[in-house]
């Protein structure tokens, strides 16, 4: 028999917020918790959002989809690059595979999915379609069913600012009106499948999160922004309820993140370190926060260069492979090994041991496909971000070196699952990202077609 | 016209609807214009012939994901 299923994704949440710190406050999930199962979710490498979301509901590993990361560099360049969007993804999604059974999905803001590929049913694509303006619904005629119901659609906050009190405002009116939305679309009789992805769970924390851990290096105790990330959380658990009134009473309802969430320690300097230890060279120096791409590198001179972001990429200056490369093909894992060990031996500001972890991307994938780094760096276990930047005065930033960011990514989020006729039936305490869509598929058709 | 034509089975009530519709209109059969809506709808979802971001579009998404902390 087939069953209906919601999928309401929250992205970045972690379990002890969820299960733990803010349940008590949130009846209408914590209904879903108690009668339901829940589980830890063990996400990919890299815990980036655009791979996560990809390999949940494809089943595919980030090297088999060829997806690192919200960007990829370009072949033998040196400073460009591709932004990952909904094409780059070959295989079939879970709401492709029900669709060819003639079931039909609503699809609303799941990474990578701009441009909105034609679907069975409805898809809105997600927080990196270039605005409101664009073509992000699929089809194209429901764009402007939610405009005139409910406006210009609002895509994300952009909340590296340290003007709070405007996040806190924009965060709301866009959960607000996203849960119309999806309050709206799920009042169909016609979908099995609806899936949406909330991004504004990951903006309270990164812009908050400094405000209410007790253990981070910003936080104050009763400052005016402790209770944030606990309000946003009510106000999601708020609108899930009324969510729930628009659908079925026979549907399962999974709630799911794609990557946990922690405090920030810090930056990392990637390219001073490089300079420092003799592995990048600039032909003269360059001020304080110097984009990579603007610096003058000796790439003549130059053996390795890092990229910034949640965790670090490392790429090798390869001769036949970058215009001005200069490690032999035959030197390269030699060049490899060498930076992998060094890399992980790299301690902190206060020379405190460092749980960094270094990866050689064939160590991760079992097949590795498009344009995948040379290494994977988690810096101390992803509580150091990688700054990409060049010219400060330290290699160990207290802030981004974008702004104020207070959270950084983990590898543990949320996986629920209630069925109001209780047939779920796991056991396992942890779930892999991988093993989600092939849960999802059972849930919905009873059994899997492999 | 020219070129070769092949045949797409629709639903009648569905044939039956489009004839209503594109009574008193420049659509001369349902063909036409059941040709003309798809060739709209194909263009705009085909994969590889359109670039997805243009240059502008791509420095506003990078400088986004700059200040979101991805980059």
């Amino acid at each position: 028999m087939v069953r209906k299923l919601l999928v309401i994704g929250l992205d970045c949440v972690p379990p002890n917020l969820l299960y733990k710190e803010f349940k008590e406050e949130l009846p209408n999930i914590s209904m879903l918790l108690d009668d339901g199962y829940k589980a830890e979710m063990k996400t990919t490498n890299p815990p980036i959002t655009i791979p996560a979301w990809a390999v949940m509901t494809t089943g595919k590993s980030p090297g088999e989809l060829g997806i690192y990361g919200f960007r990829h560099r370009i072949k033998g360049k040196y400073n460009d690059f591709y932004i990952v969007n909904s094409r780059y993804i070959k295989t079939p999604a879970i709401w492709d595979v029900i669709g060819r059974k003639d079931l039909k999905s609503i699809v609303v803001g799941v990474p990578p999915s701009y441009p909105p590929k034609p679907i069975k049913g409805y898809m809105v694509s997600g927080f990196i379609t270039p605005g409101p303006e664009s073509r992000y619904t699929f089809p194209i005629t429901l764009k402007r069913t939610l405009e005139k119901n409910f406006g210009k659609y609002i895509f994300d906050v952009v909340y590296r600012s340290e003007d709070k009190d405007r996040i806190v405002e924009e965060l709301w009116k866009m959960t607000i009106q996203h849960f119309k939305i999806y309050s709206y679309l799920a009042s169909k009789d016609w979908w099995t499948l609806m899936m949406f992805v909330e991004i504004g769970t990951d903006r309270v924390h990164h812009a908050f999160w400094g405000y209410m851990d007790k253990e981070h290096h910003k936080y104050t105790p009763g400052n005016k922004y402790e209770k944030i990330i606990e309000e946003y959380y009510k106000l999601v658990d708020e609108k899930i309820g009324e969510l729930l009134k628009n659908v079925p009473k026979d549907t399962v309802i999974s709630i799911v993140s794609d990557h946990g969430a922690k405090r920030m320690k810090g930056a990392f300097v990637i390219n001073q370190w490089m300079i420092k230890e003799g592995y990048m060279k600039l032909q003269k120096s360059v001020g304080q926060g110097t984009e990579l791409k603007d610096a003058p590198v000796d790439w003549k001179n130059t053996l390795a260069w890092g990229w910034g972001g949640y965790y670090a990429r490392i790429f090798l200056n390869v001769k036949g492979r970058e215009p001005y490369g200069i490690i032999e093909p035959e030197d390269y894992e030699h060049y490899r090994d060498e930076l992998k060990e060094k890399i992980q031996r790299i301690r902190g500001p206060n020379g405190e041991e460092w749980k960094t972890k270094v990866y050689r991307p064939e160590e991760l994938y079992p097949v590795v496909r498009g344009d995948p780094p040379d290494l994977i760096v988690y810096f101390d276990d992803l509580y150091w971000r990688s700054a990409g930047t060049l010219g400060w005065p330290t290699m160990y930033l207290k802030e981004n070196d974008r702004g104020p960011d207070d959270a950084v990514h983990d590898w543990i989020g949320v996986f629920t699952l209630y069925d109001p006729e209780n047939t779920v039936d796991r056991k396992e305490k942890r779930v892999d990202i991988q093993d989600i869509s092939k849960i999802y598929l059972e849930t919905i058709l009873g059994e899997t077609d492999g | 016209m020219n070129g070769e034509y092949t045949t797409v089975s629709i639903p009648k009530p569905l044939y039956e609807r489009i004839k209503n519709i594109i009574k008193d209109t420049g659509f001369t059969s349902v063909s036409s214009f059941v040709i003309y809506v798809l060739r709209e709808v194909v263009a705009s979802y085909e994969q590889e012939k359109i670039e997805v971001f243009s240059e502008e579009e791509k420095k506003a998404i990078i400088e986004k994901l700059r200040k979101l902390g991805y980059i």
